[in-house]
Protein backbone atom coordinates (compact mmCIF):
# COMPACT_ATOMS: atom_id res chain seq x y z
CA UNK A 1 0.00 0.00 0.00
CA UNK A 2 2.98 2.36 1.21
CA UNK A 3 5.21 1.69 -2.00
CA UNK A 4 3.50 4.06 -4.88
CA UNK A 5 4.56 6.95 -2.19
CA UNK A 6 8.16 6.16 -3.32
CA UNK A 7 9.33 8.14 -6.39
CA UNK A 8 10.56 6.55 -9.70
CA UNK A 9 14.32 7.55 -9.11
CA UNK A 10 13.98 5.94 -5.53
CA UNK A 11 12.91 2.58 -6.96
CA UNK A 12 15.56 3.04 -9.09
CA UNK A 13 18.18 3.80 -6.28
CA UNK A 14 17.18 0.51 -4.36
CA UNK A 15 17.30 -1.26 -7.71
CA UNK A 16 20.91 -0.37 -8.18
CA UNK A 17 21.58 -1.22 -4.53
CA UNK A 18 20.38 -5.03 -4.56
CA UNK A 19 22.21 -5.61 -8.24
CA UNK A 20 25.54 -4.05 -6.69
CA UNK A 21 25.27 -6.37 -4.09
CA UNK A 22 24.95 -9.17 -6.30
CA UNK A 23 27.04 -7.97 -8.93
CA UNK A 24 29.46 -5.45 -7.87
CA UNK A 25 32.41 -7.60 -9.60
CA UNK A 26 30.78 -7.09 -13.08
CA UNK A 27 32.82 -4.54 -14.90
CA UNK A 28 29.58 -3.67 -16.81
CA UNK A 29 27.15 -3.51 -13.91
CA UNK A 30 29.83 -0.97 -12.18
CA UNK A 31 30.19 1.03 -15.27
CA UNK A 32 26.12 1.05 -15.86
CA UNK A 33 25.27 2.22 -12.44
CA UNK A 34 27.91 4.74 -12.27
CA UNK A 35 26.27 6.39 -15.57
CA UNK A 36 22.76 6.22 -13.97
CA UNK A 37 24.66 7.92 -10.74
CA UNK A 38 26.27 11.14 -13.10
CA UNK A 39 23.18 11.11 -15.41
CA UNK A 40 21.07 13.43 -12.75
CA UNK A 41 21.59 15.17 -9.54
CA UNK A 42 18.62 13.59 -8.42
CA UNK A 43 20.07 10.49 -8.56
CA UNK A 44 22.81 11.05 -6.25
CA UNK A 45 20.31 12.47 -3.87
CA UNK A 46 18.27 8.99 -4.23
CA UNK A 47 21.07 6.92 -3.58
CA UNK A 48 22.17 8.68 -0.95
CA UNK A 49 18.77 8.84 0.84
CA UNK A 50 18.31 4.53 -0.06
CA UNK A 51 21.98 4.39 1.48
CA UNK A 52 21.62 6.11 4.53
CA UNK A 53 18.35 4.41 5.94
CA UNK A 54 18.66 2.84 9.12
CA UNK A 55 22.71 4.34 9.36
CA UNK A 56 21.89 5.65 12.91
CA UNK A 57 20.29 2.59 14.22
CA UNK A 58 22.59 0.04 12.64
CA UNK A 59 26.08 2.43 14.05
CA UNK A 60 24.62 1.97 17.36
CA UNK A 61 23.79 -1.43 17.46
CA UNK A 62 27.24 -2.17 15.54
CA UNK A 63 29.00 -0.52 18.36
CA UNK A 64 27.42 -2.07 21.15
CA UNK A 65 28.18 -5.34 19.36
CA UNK A 66 31.80 -4.87 19.30
CA UNK A 67 31.66 -4.51 22.90
CA UNK A 68 29.16 -7.33 24.28
CA UNK A 69 28.76 -9.67 21.17
CA UNK A 70 25.16 -11.56 20.42
CA UNK A 71 23.23 -8.46 19.78
CA UNK A 72 22.78 -8.51 16.10
CA UNK A 73 21.47 -12.05 16.55
CA UNK A 74 18.92 -11.08 19.36
CA UNK A 75 18.03 -7.33 17.68
CA UNK A 76 17.28 -9.85 14.45
CA UNK A 77 15.33 -12.42 16.18
CA UNK A 78 12.99 -9.50 18.14
CA UNK A 79 12.29 -7.45 15.57
CA UNK A 80 11.60 -10.48 12.96
CA UNK A 81 9.38 -12.41 15.52
CA UNK A 82 5.82 -11.66 14.05
CA UNK A 83 3.63 -9.25 15.47
CA UNK A 84 3.86 -7.67 18.20
CA UNK A 85 0.43 -10.10 19.06
CA UNK A 86 2.13 -12.79 18.47
CA UNK A 87 5.65 -11.81 20.01
CA UNK A 88 3.60 -11.92 23.44
CA UNK A 89 2.36 -15.33 22.63
CA UNK A 90 5.54 -16.00 21.96
CA UNK A 91 6.73 -15.09 25.51
CA UNK A 92 4.14 -16.28 27.33
CA UNK A 93 4.77 -19.90 28.48
CA UNK A 94 8.30 -21.35 27.84
CA UNK A 95 8.07 -24.03 25.08
CA UNK A 96 6.87 -21.33 22.68
CA UNK A 97 10.26 -19.71 24.05
CA UNK A 98 11.76 -23.34 23.39
CA UNK A 99 10.52 -23.36 20.22
CA UNK A 100 11.73 -19.84 18.76
CA UNK A 101 15.10 -20.71 20.00
CA UNK A 102 14.96 -23.31 17.57
CA UNK A 103 13.89 -21.63 14.74
CA UNK A 104 16.60 -19.15 15.45
CA UNK A 105 18.76 -21.70 15.59
CA UNK A 106 18.03 -22.93 12.46
CA UNK A 107 18.66 -20.20 10.66
CA UNK A 108 22.10 -20.22 11.84
CA UNK A 109 24.36 -20.96 9.11
CA UNK A 110 27.84 -23.32 9.88
CA UNK A 111 30.32 -21.33 7.73
CA UNK A 112 30.13 -17.78 8.81
CA UNK A 113 30.21 -15.24 10.81
CA UNK A 114 27.68 -15.85 13.13
CA UNK A 115 28.50 -19.35 14.12
CA UNK A 116 31.23 -17.53 16.47
CA UNK A 117 28.08 -17.20 18.94
CA UNK A 118 28.25 -20.68 19.52
CA UNK A 119 32.35 -21.10 19.78
CA UNK A 120 33.35 -20.91 23.63
CA UNK A 121 35.53 -18.15 22.53
CA UNK A 122 35.28 -15.61 19.56
CA UNK A 123 35.86 -11.89 18.43
CA UNK A 124 33.22 -9.52 16.76
CA UNK A 125 34.06 -7.45 13.43
CA UNK A 126 37.37 -4.93 14.64
CA UNK A 127 38.23 -6.88 17.94
CA UNK A 128 40.84 -8.63 19.12
CA UNK A 129 40.92 -10.77 22.30
CA UNK A 130 43.77 -12.78 24.51
CA UNK A 131 42.67 -14.94 27.06
CA UNK A 132 44.44 -17.22 29.37
CA UNK A 133 43.57 -20.70 29.23
CA UNK A 134 42.83 -23.25 32.38
CA UNK A 135 46.12 -24.68 31.89
CA UNK A 136 48.61 -21.35 31.48
CA UNK A 137 48.65 -20.92 27.83
CA UNK A 138 48.02 -17.81 26.46
CA UNK A 139 45.38 -17.68 22.67
CA UNK A 140 45.21 -14.04 20.91
CA UNK A 141 42.08 -14.26 18.31
CA UNK A 142 42.02 -12.31 15.65
CA UNK A 143 38.72 -10.19 14.55
CA UNK A 144 36.43 -12.35 13.29
CA UNK A 145 37.25 -15.48 14.84
CA UNK A 146 36.49 -18.23 17.27
CA UNK A 147 37.19 -21.20 18.88
CA UNK A 148 36.27 -24.01 21.38
CA UNK A 149 38.42 -25.40 24.11
CA UNK A 150 37.94 -28.80 25.00
CA UNK A 151 40.83 -30.14 27.86
CA UNK A 152 41.20 -33.41 29.19
CA UNK A 153 43.74 -35.78 31.39
CA UNK A 154 45.29 -36.66 28.15
CA UNK A 155 44.69 -33.69 25.66
CA UNK A 156 44.33 -29.94 25.44
CA UNK A 157 42.61 -29.04 22.18
CA UNK A 158 41.60 -26.50 20.88
CA UNK A 159 38.73 -26.14 17.86
CA UNK A 160 39.30 -23.48 15.42
CA UNK A 161 36.33 -22.63 13.56
CA UNK A 162 36.90 -19.60 11.92
CA UNK A 163 39.81 -16.40 11.70
CA UNK A 164 43.14 -16.53 12.81
CA UNK A 165 44.51 -17.68 16.67
CA UNK A 166 47.85 -17.40 17.61
CA UNK A 167 48.77 -19.54 20.85
CA UNK A 168 51.87 -19.29 23.61
CA UNK A 169 51.51 -22.83 25.36
CA UNK A 170 52.21 -23.39 28.49
CA UNK A 171 54.24 -26.69 28.87
CA UNK A 172 52.60 -29.80 30.29
CA UNK A 173 54.13 -33.28 29.04
CA UNK A 174 51.52 -35.21 29.70
CA UNK A 175 48.79 -33.43 27.73
CA UNK A 176 49.87 -31.83 24.38
CA UNK A 177 48.60 -29.27 22.85
CA UNK A 178 46.52 -29.33 19.67
CA UNK A 179 44.48 -26.69 17.78
CA UNK A 180 42.16 -28.22 15.14
CA UNK A 181 40.93 -27.37 11.84
CA UNK A 182 38.32 -28.52 9.24
CA UNK A 183 41.59 -29.66 7.87
CA UNK A 184 43.57 -31.64 10.37
CA UNK A 185 45.43 -30.84 12.90
CA UNK A 186 48.66 -28.21 14.38
CA UNK A 187 50.06 -29.73 17.51
CA UNK A 188 52.26 -27.93 19.61
CA UNK A 189 56.40 -29.54 20.16
CA UNK A 190 57.21 -26.13 21.72
CA UNK A 191 55.52 -22.77 22.18
CA UNK A 192 54.69 -20.23 20.19
CA UNK A 193 52.51 -20.48 16.57
CA UNK A 194 50.05 -19.47 14.62
CA UNK A 195 46.91 -21.24 12.74
CA UNK A 196 44.19 -19.57 10.44
CA UNK A 197 41.33 -20.96 9.13
CA UNK A 198 40.23 -20.21 5.11
CA UNK A 199 38.00 -20.85 3.12
CA UNK A 200 39.73 -23.95 1.56
CA UNK A 201 42.43 -24.96 3.68
CA UNK A 202 44.26 -23.72 6.76
CA UNK A 203 47.48 -21.82 7.35
CA UNK A 204 49.95 -22.30 10.31
CA UNK A 205 53.39 -20.64 10.65
CA UNK A 206 55.77 -21.23 13.75
CA UNK A 207 57.62 -18.40 15.71
CA UNK A 208 59.02 -20.36 18.41
CA UNK A 209 59.97 -23.68 18.45
CA UNK A 210 58.21 -26.35 16.00
CA UNK A 211 54.82 -27.62 14.93
CA UNK A 212 53.92 -30.67 13.70
CA UNK A 213 50.80 -30.84 11.17
CA UNK A 214 48.29 -34.02 10.31
CA UNK A 215 45.86 -33.82 8.02
CA UNK A 216 42.45 -35.90 8.03
CA UNK A 217 44.02 -37.91 5.33
CA UNK A 218 46.96 -38.68 7.31
CA UNK A 219 49.79 -36.78 5.76
CA UNK A 220 52.28 -35.54 8.14
CA UNK A 221 54.71 -32.96 8.29
CA UNK A 222 57.03 -30.95 11.05
CA UNK A 223 57.28 -26.62 10.66
CA UNK A 224 59.90 -25.11 12.52
CA UNK A 225 60.37 -21.45 14.22
CA UNK A 226 60.27 -19.05 11.01
CA UNK A 227 58.43 -21.49 8.76
CA UNK A 228 55.02 -21.47 7.13
CA UNK A 229 53.11 -24.83 5.71
CA UNK A 230 49.38 -24.25 3.97
CA UNK A 231 47.24 -27.94 4.25
CA UNK A 232 44.35 -29.33 3.12
CA UNK A 233 42.67 -32.20 3.85
CA UNK A 234 45.26 -34.78 1.86
CA UNK A 235 48.16 -32.50 1.99
CA UNK A 236 50.22 -30.18 3.57
CA UNK A 237 53.32 -28.52 2.08
CA UNK A 238 55.64 -25.47 2.99
CA UNK A 239 54.87 -22.20 1.67
CA UNK A 240 56.98 -18.91 1.97
CA UNK A 241 56.41 -16.32 4.96
CA UNK A 242 53.81 -13.13 3.48
CA UNK A 243 51.49 -11.35 5.31
CA UNK A 244 48.68 -14.21 5.88
CA UNK A 245 51.50 -15.88 7.84
CA UNK A 246 52.46 -13.46 9.95
CA UNK A 247 51.19 -12.66 13.31
CA UNK A 248 51.57 -8.50 13.68
CA UNK A 249 47.51 -8.26 13.91
CA UNK A 250 48.39 -9.31 17.87
CA UNK A 251 49.54 -5.55 17.66
CA UNK A 252 46.67 -4.19 15.67
CA UNK A 253 49.04 -4.19 11.96
CA UNK A 254 49.55 -5.21 9.46
CA UNK A 255 53.50 -5.35 8.22
CA UNK A 256 53.12 -5.98 4.29
CA UNK A 257 56.56 -6.07 2.50
CA UNK A 258 55.71 -5.82 -1.42
CA UNK A 259 52.96 -7.76 -1.58
CA UNK A 260 49.81 -7.81 -3.46
CA UNK A 261 47.10 -5.26 -2.33
CA UNK A 262 44.34 -8.11 -2.29
CA UNK A 263 46.12 -10.04 0.67
CA UNK A 264 46.06 -6.25 3.12
CA UNK A 265 42.70 -6.28 2.05
CA UNK A 266 41.87 -9.39 3.20
CA UNK A 267 43.59 -8.52 6.57
CA UNK A 268 41.42 -5.64 6.72
CA UNK A 269 37.86 -7.51 6.43
CA UNK A 270 37.56 -8.86 9.58
CA UNK A 271 38.00 -5.20 10.96
CA UNK A 272 35.27 -3.55 8.87
CA UNK A 273 31.56 -3.61 8.04
CA UNK A 274 29.81 -3.29 4.95
CA UNK A 275 31.04 -4.93 1.58
CA UNK A 276 34.93 -4.43 -0.11
CA UNK A 277 35.06 -5.48 -3.54
CA UNK A 278 38.10 -5.00 -4.89
CA UNK A 279 39.17 -5.22 -8.75
CA UNK A 280 41.27 -7.97 -10.02
CA UNK A 281 43.94 -5.47 -11.51
CA UNK A 282 43.87 -3.74 -8.07
CA UNK A 283 44.55 -6.62 -6.02
CA UNK A 284 47.46 -7.05 -7.76
CA UNK A 285 48.96 -3.94 -7.01
CA UNK A 286 52.77 -4.28 -5.04
CA UNK A 287 52.01 -2.59 -1.57
CA UNK A 288 54.67 -2.32 0.96
CA UNK A 289 54.15 -0.41 4.66
CA UNK A 290 52.49 -0.73 7.98
CA UNK A 291 49.15 -0.20 7.89
CA UNK A 292 47.09 0.12 11.56
CA UNK A 293 44.23 -2.72 11.50
CA UNK A 294 42.06 -0.48 13.86
CA UNK A 295 41.09 2.27 11.59
CA UNK A 296 40.05 0.64 8.24
CA UNK A 297 39.12 3.60 6.70
CA UNK A 298 41.97 5.78 7.50
CA UNK A 299 44.35 3.12 5.70
CA UNK A 300 42.21 2.43 2.70
CA UNK A 301 42.06 6.20 2.59
CA UNK A 302 45.91 6.59 2.85
CA UNK A 303 46.64 3.72 0.33
CA UNK A 304 44.91 5.57 -2.36
CA UNK A 305 46.99 8.66 -1.74
CA UNK A 306 49.94 6.46 -2.25
CA UNK A 307 49.17 3.76 -5.14
CA UNK A 308 47.22 4.28 -7.78
CA UNK A 309 44.04 3.63 -6.33
CA UNK A 310 41.09 4.49 -6.95
CA UNK A 311 38.22 3.93 -3.46
CA UNK A 312 34.61 5.10 -4.48
CA UNK A 313 32.15 4.56 -0.82
CA UNK A 314 28.65 3.52 -2.53
CA UNK A 315 27.30 4.87 1.41
CA UNK A 316 28.23 2.64 4.35
CA UNK A 317 27.59 -0.81 2.79
CA UNK A 318 29.77 -0.53 -0.57
CA UNK A 319 33.20 0.17 -1.14
CA UNK A 320 35.09 -0.24 -4.54
CA UNK A 321 39.17 -0.38 -5.20
CA UNK A 322 39.55 -0.41 -8.53
CA UNK A 323 43.30 0.94 -10.32
CA UNK A 324 42.92 4.79 -11.15
CA UNK B 1 -17.07 34.67 34.35
CA UNK B 2 -12.99 34.99 34.41
CA UNK B 3 -12.57 31.65 31.92
CA UNK B 4 -8.62 31.51 31.43
CA UNK B 5 -7.58 31.29 28.38
CA UNK B 6 -3.69 31.45 28.88
CA UNK B 7 -3.24 28.03 27.53
CA UNK B 8 -0.24 27.75 30.27
CA UNK B 9 -2.76 28.47 33.47
CA UNK B 10 -5.03 26.17 31.20
CA UNK B 11 -2.51 23.17 31.59
CA UNK B 12 -1.53 24.24 35.05
CA UNK B 13 -5.24 23.81 35.94
CA UNK B 14 -5.77 20.45 33.88
CA UNK B 15 -2.62 19.10 35.86
CA UNK B 16 -3.99 20.24 39.24
CA UNK B 17 -7.52 18.54 38.84
CA UNK B 18 -6.39 15.84 37.01
CA UNK B 19 -3.18 14.07 37.30
CA UNK B 20 -3.52 12.33 40.72
CA UNK B 21 -6.92 10.40 38.87
CA UNK B 22 -4.79 9.88 35.46
CA UNK B 23 -1.62 8.01 37.56
CA UNK B 24 -3.76 6.13 39.15
CA UNK B 25 -6.00 5.14 35.99
CA UNK B 26 -2.40 4.26 34.79
CA UNK B 27 -1.36 2.58 37.69
CA UNK B 28 -4.41 0.48 37.03
CA UNK B 29 -2.99 -0.81 33.40
CA UNK B 30 1.04 -0.89 34.30
CA UNK B 31 0.79 -2.24 38.03
CA UNK B 32 3.72 -0.10 38.32
CA UNK B 33 4.23 3.24 39.94
CA UNK B 34 7.28 4.42 38.18
CA UNK B 35 6.09 3.66 34.93
CA UNK B 36 2.63 5.05 35.97
CA UNK B 37 4.18 8.33 37.01
CA UNK B 38 6.40 8.75 33.80
CA UNK B 39 3.68 8.46 31.16
CA UNK B 40 1.03 10.51 33.39
CA UNK B 41 4.11 13.16 33.03
CA UNK B 42 4.41 11.84 29.30
CA UNK B 43 0.41 12.41 28.92
CA UNK B 44 0.62 16.34 30.09
CA UNK B 45 3.81 16.95 27.79
CA UNK B 46 2.00 15.25 24.79
CA UNK B 47 -0.93 17.77 24.98
CA UNK B 48 1.13 20.62 25.49
CA UNK B 49 0.68 22.08 22.20
CA UNK B 50 -3.28 20.92 22.20
CA UNK B 51 -5.40 23.67 20.55
CA UNK B 52 -8.61 22.68 22.29
CA UNK B 53 -7.39 22.99 25.80
CA UNK B 54 -10.16 25.42 26.60
CA UNK B 55 -12.37 23.76 24.77
CA UNK B 56 -12.57 20.37 26.77
CA UNK B 57 -15.94 19.65 28.03
CA UNK B 58 -14.52 15.75 29.15
CA UNK B 59 -11.26 16.47 30.48
CA UNK B 60 -10.62 13.30 31.60
CA UNK B 61 -11.93 11.30 28.44
CA UNK B 62 -9.59 13.66 26.41
CA UNK B 63 -6.43 12.88 28.89
CA UNK B 64 -7.46 9.00 29.05
CA UNK B 65 -7.39 8.55 25.16
CA UNK B 66 -4.36 10.38 24.39
CA UNK B 67 -2.12 8.24 28.05
CA UNK B 68 -3.91 4.71 26.18
CA UNK B 69 -2.18 5.66 22.89
CA UNK B 70 1.04 6.44 24.71
CA UNK B 71 0.22 3.24 26.45
CA UNK B 72 -0.08 1.03 23.80
CA UNK B 73 3.38 2.21 21.93
CA UNK B 74 5.01 1.82 25.47
CA UNK B 75 3.57 -1.65 25.62
CA UNK B 76 5.30 -2.73 22.03
CA UNK B 77 8.17 -1.42 23.18
CA UNK B 78 8.09 -3.37 26.07
CA UNK B 79 7.40 -6.00 24.24
CA UNK B 80 10.37 -5.91 21.86
CA UNK B 81 12.13 -5.24 24.02
CA UNK B 82 11.97 -8.31 26.94
CA UNK B 83 11.58 -10.44 23.17
CA UNK B 84 15.39 -9.40 22.56
CA UNK B 85 16.21 -9.86 26.13
CA UNK B 86 14.83 -13.17 25.24
CA UNK B 87 16.63 -14.25 22.26
CA UNK B 88 20.22 -12.76 23.89
CA UNK B 89 19.25 -15.30 27.13
CA UNK B 90 19.11 -18.03 24.51
CA UNK B 91 22.46 -17.22 22.33
CA UNK B 92 24.26 -19.67 24.74
CA UNK B 93 28.04 -17.14 24.46
CA UNK B 94 25.89 -13.98 23.89
CA UNK B 95 27.01 -10.92 26.25
CA UNK B 96 23.83 -8.71 28.32
CA UNK B 97 25.30 -5.46 27.22
CA UNK B 98 25.70 -2.50 29.85
CA UNK B 99 23.24 -0.28 31.19
CA UNK B 100 24.25 2.61 28.66
CA UNK B 101 24.61 0.43 25.46
CA UNK B 102 20.85 -1.25 26.44
CA UNK B 103 19.83 2.04 26.04
CA UNK B 104 21.14 2.82 22.88
CA UNK B 105 19.90 -0.92 21.77
CA UNK B 106 16.21 0.11 23.38
CA UNK B 107 16.36 3.30 21.17
CA UNK B 108 17.74 1.54 17.71
CA UNK B 109 15.29 -1.02 18.10
CA UNK B 110 12.76 0.99 18.18
CA UNK B 111 13.68 3.25 15.48
CA UNK B 112 13.87 -0.09 12.96
CA UNK B 113 10.96 -1.73 14.77
CA UNK B 114 8.92 1.96 13.61
CA UNK B 115 9.75 1.99 10.17
CA UNK B 116 9.32 -2.30 9.35
CA UNK B 117 5.75 -1.74 11.50
CA UNK B 118 3.22 -3.52 8.49
CA UNK B 119 5.82 -5.70 6.93
CA UNK B 120 5.32 -9.50 7.52
CA UNK B 121 8.18 -11.79 9.86
CA UNK B 122 10.08 -13.25 6.68
CA UNK B 123 10.46 -9.51 4.89
CA UNK B 124 11.88 -7.91 8.26
CA UNK B 125 14.24 -10.83 9.19
CA UNK B 126 15.16 -10.52 5.43
CA UNK B 127 15.90 -7.13 5.83
CA UNK B 128 17.84 -7.36 9.33
CA UNK B 129 20.40 -10.43 8.01
CA UNK B 130 21.11 -8.19 5.07
CA UNK B 131 21.23 -5.17 6.49
CA UNK B 132 22.25 -5.53 10.14
CA UNK B 133 23.89 -8.49 9.75
CA UNK B 134 25.68 -8.04 6.33
CA UNK B 135 24.78 -11.28 5.07
CA UNK B 136 24.64 -11.45 1.17
CA UNK B 137 21.40 -12.46 -0.66
CA UNK B 138 23.03 -16.02 -1.92
CA UNK B 139 23.69 -16.29 1.85
CA UNK B 140 20.36 -15.59 3.08
CA UNK B 141 18.59 -17.73 0.31
CA UNK B 142 20.62 -20.46 1.63
CA UNK B 143 19.86 -20.06 5.40
CA UNK B 144 16.18 -19.61 5.15
CA UNK B 145 15.84 -22.40 2.18
CA UNK B 146 14.18 -19.86 -0.22
CA UNK B 147 15.14 -18.40 -3.42
CA UNK B 148 17.23 -15.91 -4.44
CA UNK B 149 14.51 -14.35 -6.06
CA UNK B 150 12.45 -14.58 -2.79
CA UNK B 151 15.44 -12.56 -1.21
CA UNK B 152 16.08 -9.81 -3.59
CA UNK B 153 11.87 -9.10 -3.66
CA UNK B 154 11.32 -9.10 0.13
CA UNK B 155 14.89 -6.69 0.43
CA UNK B 156 13.10 -4.30 -2.49
CA UNK B 157 9.90 -4.60 -0.37
CA UNK B 158 11.42 -3.29 3.08
CA UNK B 159 13.57 -1.08 1.40
CA UNK B 160 10.71 0.87 -0.41
CA UNK B 161 8.45 0.26 2.90
CA UNK B 162 11.00 2.24 4.77
CA UNK B 163 11.62 5.03 2.37
CA UNK B 164 7.70 5.89 2.56
CA UNK B 165 7.34 5.42 6.07
CA UNK B 166 10.59 7.08 7.00
CA UNK B 167 9.54 10.26 4.40
CA UNK B 168 6.05 10.00 6.64
CA UNK B 169 8.28 10.87 9.57
CA UNK B 170 10.35 13.41 8.37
Amino acid sequence: MSQPKVDATTRAAVDWLLRLEAAAEDPSVRQAFETWLRANPQHAIAWQRVGSLLQQPIADLQRVEARSPGQLRAVTQALAAPDSESRRKVLRGSLALVLFGISGAAIFDRAQPLNGLWADRHTATGERKTFELADGSRLSLNARSSVDIHFTDTRRLVRLREGQVFVDVAADPRRPFVIATAQGEVQALGTQFMVRQEATGSLTSVQLHSVQVTTSGGSQRRVEAGEAAWFSDSDVRPVPLSVRTRADWRDGRVDIRDEPLGLLIDALRPYRRGVLRVSEQASKVRIYGVYPLDDPEQTLASLAQTFPLRISHYGPWLTLIDVR
Amino acid sequence: MSTPTDPKVLLATLYDDNHRWLRAWLYRQLKCPQDAADLTQDTFIRILDARQLNQLDEPRAFLSTVARRLLFSFWRRKRLEQTYLDSLAQLPDAYTPSEEDLALVREALESIDRLLNGLPPRVRQIFMLNRLEGLSQPVIAQQLKVSLATVERDLRRAFLHCLAESADLT
